[in-house]
């Protein structure tokens, strides 16, 4: 369990790490907060050329607000954004999924960006940038561009970055309507989810009539997936305890016509549909 | 029975004076500074690193092993394959008990399981080793791949040893008279109970570093009997022993996956003779959970002859076991015939025929895991103790209670022959269970608003041989174990002992026993284990044997110097070695205090000035001396029973479960220790070992499986699937100490290292099929339970109704 032999850069610009990967030739990788990378270049499933760290860039550590978005840099710690009032207060999705993200240690040292662009198909925060219909800004020496998160995920581990291109941004909308939840269900505390559920309700004011629903789960394939018709069933709708049960019962429906028939992905998919019920309980205004 | 615990030369009104208080452990500090030294930490000048090439297939004839483009790469010092090793001889196999596997330490002809190592690249460093050894790419042939028990044994099954009839290593039917004829007049209940494939995978893995200079070899070697592993060195290199050091250094864990003498440990030791330069080799954790020792992996067929108030006459059925390819020594078959000698456990049930059949697959080998059989056998019979409740409509905690034993049938010999010396085996259920009740009451209370949730108890009573005799087990190595006690001129004492520790807190326990036995501060009481230059012989730390063994070679050392001690304190005070006392630090003439030596003035008179010793008195103050357990038979009697441990602990536990009946998910939310391990040393050290064995069985009952696909490619190869339960996962262990002390154990004490782990399973179980009762789930009958299981019988439950 020793990685093979790399080079390993250590640019303190952004301009100069996106140089760096395109020099690269494809055979580079990006180096953030490792909780992913090294055990694979340890088991030697990854052979990089080179290692481009971006511990040292400060573009990608901003987190702000600007208007209606929360801004946050890539290069986030996990951690950073977990504690943040700001992101609390902006995103609280975020701190509700985070808390499922591995363990502390892992969240000390992992970033929100490079959780997203490793597209693992049970992480939490691909499900949370689907769910809020985020916005991922990605770098490279022939410009910038900006990526819908339904544009982004296109299988186990695989997005549609370029290889010369580094996420530098995480965008995600504000909404002071929505009430939001994050479930998840795991063999062990911090495991990998076995099912996992992002929420995001938008209510009329003063009502329990719904303006919007934005459901996505983890767990049944290998990108998260938007549980549109459970969605498109709750809107003008109040939630009611039959509400609930009908978009549970969408959410598996959907899932069903769409992923294998194994009783594990079945299992899964009643997961699913369970996290659905309890994630738009609790979000009941 | 007290009594006769009391050591005449302290005097009839012995009370422990620091046995039995809780203190921190002198090993603690160090190891939490990081002050620890693991084999890891072992670095010497002009040390090369070793990385093993292993087998990428679970069967497959070897027919070549290209090392050239290795050998050239950079930072390599040297590779070899099998045939370069000449002087390694295969390890012998000492015990006569199952076929031999006559295991070459690197693969000869053939390869029998994915990780079995076939070639060693030896470099500048461990990356360089690892690089090179990529470049070997064996020439494997496949064979056929038997990739569990049932193909193992299914007719025309390939052979993983060609010149042997069948895939079995050992086969060992049994017969009984008495249980025909309890079964012929009886109602029977039967069931197929299954443990899965788990091991002990300490935080520290193997790893050995070896050097020969000036004649000697030194091995360090992260092991559990660094004596044993000498003999083994000496055997399979071919050294005389005297020229072999073998050191344990610190220890991160053992739990008997590191009571094996590994293949690893001669070809290190080998390659340091060859290349007279130290050779390391610190085992990573892919190396360690694809072929360290694994163990479990069996399936009990089990049948009683029930009573009609449930209480069972007689236990007949056979134990299958899978051994992975067997290339394992101590051969990996001995946890079943465990199994066989404590299956009835805590009961009064007469009589037992109990098969065993061990068969050979392409799995890791199999061997030693703390419990060693016990959790096994606990959770067939209290599974099927829970069926016949069932099935006959009487609750299963009364079918316990009609069969459980009473002090008053002290010492009991059971149908296997296990003669239970003494032990609190009702009074121990009673209190578990009334605690678990409580806990239950609570937990349903706690969430009585959640329509999800559903609570449930289970309970699991065994008892744990201890200090089992290692003669069955090994086939070489009997039971005895050693220590000498030795006083410094100023009065400090030096016990050196041949059990070794693996961190449990042996070294705190040696002091503390010594400190007892001699009147002497803890604090004065240096201890040298895990040496075989420094510390006197013996076999090591494992079945829960290092307490019992070291505290009577102990009492018997200790007791040689108090008295010479004595004599020569009489002979300072002018008075008579019978008016004597002995307290802390020294004696004083009773009735008298102030008239007193300490034992710095008696070892300086010993050792310095000994003018001032009585005339018949020799210089010198220490002792050795050798325990033998007593009462420990070395081989099964005319009448297939044995007797394979000289005292026995006991314990309840009771499992308080939470399920999520939608997400299948279990949480043990309070678990019950109620146990005893006679008189006790150290309650932190001894609610450690609960608590320890408690969460590493909670991880058998939920988590953890070594599980392998058709091909027998290993599926657990990190820690991403080799699920162990983390803090999160372990519920407040309610733990309660019983005392009944051995009669035949100085100071009365009993193991304890197992007994956390033989539990879980059973109770675990039990618990999640109580809490599931409205869902009439099947009988639980396997582990490891997963949410996906809890799902199955929820779901099928919805769909019956």
């Amino acid at each position: 369990m020793k990685p093979p032999r790399f080079d390993y850069s250590r640019p303190s610009t952004l301009a100069r790490a996106v140089e760096l990967l395109a020099a690269s030739d494809g055979e580079g990788k990006l180096l953030a907060g490792g909780q992913s990378l090294v055990p694979v270049l340890n088991m030697r499933l990854a052979q990089p050329s080179v290692l481009v760290d971006l511990g040292l860039v400060e573009e990608l550590r901003g987190l702000r607000r600007e208007g209606d978005v929360l801004s946050i840099g890539a290069g986030v710690r996990q951690c950073d954004a977990e504690k943040s009032p700001l992101v609390r207060d902006c995103c609280p999705l975020v701190p509700q999924a985070l808390r499922h993200v591995g363990h502390v240690q892992i969240r000390n040292r992992g970033t929100i960006g490079g959780s997203i662009a490793h597209a693992d198909p049970t992480a939490e925060l691909p499900a949370v940038a689907l769910a809020l219909d985020a916005e991922l800004v990605a770098t490279s020496v022939r410009g910038t561009r900006t990526i819908a998160a339904r544009d982004f995920f296109r299988g186990p581990y695989t997005t549609t970055l370029e290889e010369d291109e580094v996420l530098t941004q995480v965008r995600l909308p504000i909404f002071a309507d929505a009430r939001t939840a994050f479930h998840e269900v795991a063999r062990r505390s911090g495991d990998f989810a076995l099912a996992a559920l992002a929420a995001v309700v938008r209510f009329a004011p003063g009502s329990q009539t719904i303006v919007e629903a934005r459901l996505a789960a983890v767990g049944t394939g290998g990108t998260p997936v938007r549980l549109d018709q459970a969605e498109t069933g709750l809107e003008g709708r109040e939630l009611t305890p039959e509400t609930v049960d009908a978009a549970a019962a969408d959410a598996r429906a959907q899932l069903d016509a769409t992923a294998d028939q194994t009783v594990e992905r079945e299992f899964r998919r009643d997961l699913v549909g369970t996290l659905v019920s309890r994630a738009l309980t609790e979000v009941r205004p | 029975m007290e009594h006769s615990l009391i050591d005449p030369s302290l005097g009839e009104a012995w009370r422990p004076r620091v046995i039995g208080v809780r203190s921190t452990r002198r090993e603690d500090d160090a190891i939490l500074r990081g002050e620890g030294q693991y084999v890891a930490d072992v670095r010497l000048p002009r040390m090369v690193e070793a990385c093993f090439v292993r087998s990428q297939l679970a069967h497959a004839r070897l027919l070549g092993v290209p090392l050239e483009e290795a050998r050239a790469a950079d930072g390599v010092v040297a590779a070899y394959a099998a045939d370069d090793l000449d002087g390694v001889a295969a390890v012998p196999d000492l015990h006569k008990g199952g076929r031999p596997v006559a295991t070459y330490p690197l693969a000869r002809d053939r390869v029998r399981y994915v990780g079995a190592p076939i070639a060693v690249v030896v470099a500048a460093d461990r990356y360089a080793a690892e690089d090179a050894a990529e470049l070997v790419v064996p020439d494997l042939e496949p064979l056929p791949v038997v990739a569990g028990m049932d193909e193992a044994l299914a007719p025309g099954a390939e052979l993983l040893y060609p010149d042997w009839p069948d895939n079995m290593l050992i086969d060992a039917p049994a017969s009984n008279p008495d249980v025909a004829e309890a079964f012929a007049g009886l109602r029977s209940v039967g069931g197929s109970y299954t443990i899965q494939r788990v091991g002990g995978v300490p935080m520290e893995t193997r790893g050995v570093v070896a050097d020969y200079r000036n004649g000697r070899l030194t091995v360090w070697t992260s092991t559990q009997y660094p004596h044993i592993v000498r003999t083994m060195l000496h055997y399979v290199l071919g050294l005389p022993e005297g020229q072999i050091r073998v050191i344990a250094p610190d220890v991160g864990g053992g739990f008997g996956t590191k009571a094996q003498i590994y293949v690893e440990e001669y070809i290190i030791a080998s390659l340091a003779l060859r290349l007279r330069r130290p050779v390391r080799w610190i085992e990573d954790r892919y190396e360690h959970l694809v072929t360290a020792a694994q163990a479990r992996d069996v399936r009990f067929q089990l049948e009683a002859a029930v009573r009609d108030d449930g209480s069972i006459q007689a236990l007949r059925g056979q134990i299958l076991h899978d051994l992975g390819s067997g290339e394992m020594y101590p051969p990996g078959f001995n946890p079943s015939f465990v199994a066989v000698g404590m299956l009835t456990g805590a009961y009064r049930i007469p009589h037992q025929q109990i098969g065993v059949r061990c068969v050979v697959t392409n799995k890791t080998p199999a061997g030693a895991y703390r419990g060693f059989g016990m959790p096994e056998c606990t959770f067939a019979l209290e599974r099927l103790i829970d069926k016949i409740g069932g099935e006959l409509g009487i609750d299963p905690l009364d079918v316990r209670r009609r069969m459980l034993l009473d002090p008053g049938e002290m010492p009991y010999v059971t149908a296997s022959g296990a003669r239970l010396d003494s032990g609190s085996h009702r009074e121990a259920f009673e209190r578990a269970v009334s605690e678990g009740e409580r806990l239950t009451e609570r937990a349903r209370a706690r969430w009585a608003d959640n329509p999800d949730v559903r609570i449930g108890m289970g309970v699991a009573t065994y008892t744990e041989g201890t200090a089992a005799n290692y003669f069955f087990t090994s086939g070489h190595w009997t039971n005895q174990d050693s220590c000498d006690v030795r006083f410094d001129p100023d009065g400090g004492v030096t016990v050196g002992v041949g059990v070794s520790t693996t961190g449990q807190g042996l070294h705190t326990m040696v002091a503390t026993v010594a400190a007892e036995a001699l009147g002497v501060p803890i604090d004065n009481v240096r201890v040298v284990m895990g040496d075989t230059d420094t510390s006197p012989h013996g076999l090591g730390g494992f079945a829960s044997r290092s307490t019992v063994v070291a505290a009577g070679a102990i009492h018997k050392a200790a007791g040689e110097v108090r008295e010479k001690g004595a004599r020569i304190a009489a002979h300072l005070l002018e008075a008579a070695p019978e008016d004597l006392e002995l307290v802390e630090g020294g004696f004083h003439v009773r009735g008298t205090p102030h008239r007193g030596v300490s034992w710095g003035d008696v070892a300086r008179a010993a050792l310095v000035r000994t003018v001032d010793l009585p005339p018949d008195v020799e210089p010198g103050l220490e002792a050795k001396a050798v325990f033998v357990p007593p009462g420990v038979a070395h081989a099964v009697g005319e009448d297939g029973r044995l007797n394979a441990c000289p005292t026995y602990a006991n314990a309840t536990h009771v499992a308080v479960v939470k399920v999520d009946v939608r997400t299948g998910i279990v949480a043990v939310v309070d678990y019950v220790a109620v146990h005893d391990c006679g008189r006790v040393i150290n309650p932190l050290i001894v609610a450690g070992q609960v608590h320890g064995g408690v969460a590493q069985g909670i991880g058998g009952a939920l988590y953890e499986d070594f599980g392998y696909d058709d091909l027998a490619q290993p599926q657990s190869t990190s820690f991403m699937a080799y699920l162990i339960p983390t803090a999160s996962e372990i519920p407040p262990i309610h733990a309660e100490e019983m005392e009944s002390p051995a009669p035949e154990i100085p100071f009365g004490v009993k193991g304890v290292g197992e007994g956390g782990i033989i539990g879980p399973p059973a109770a675990i179980a039990g618990a999640v099929e109580a809490a599931l009762a409205e869902f009439d789930p099947p009988e639980l009958t396997a582990t490891p339970i997963t949410p996906q299981d809890v799902h199955a019988i929820v779901t099928a439950a919805g769909r019956a109704s």
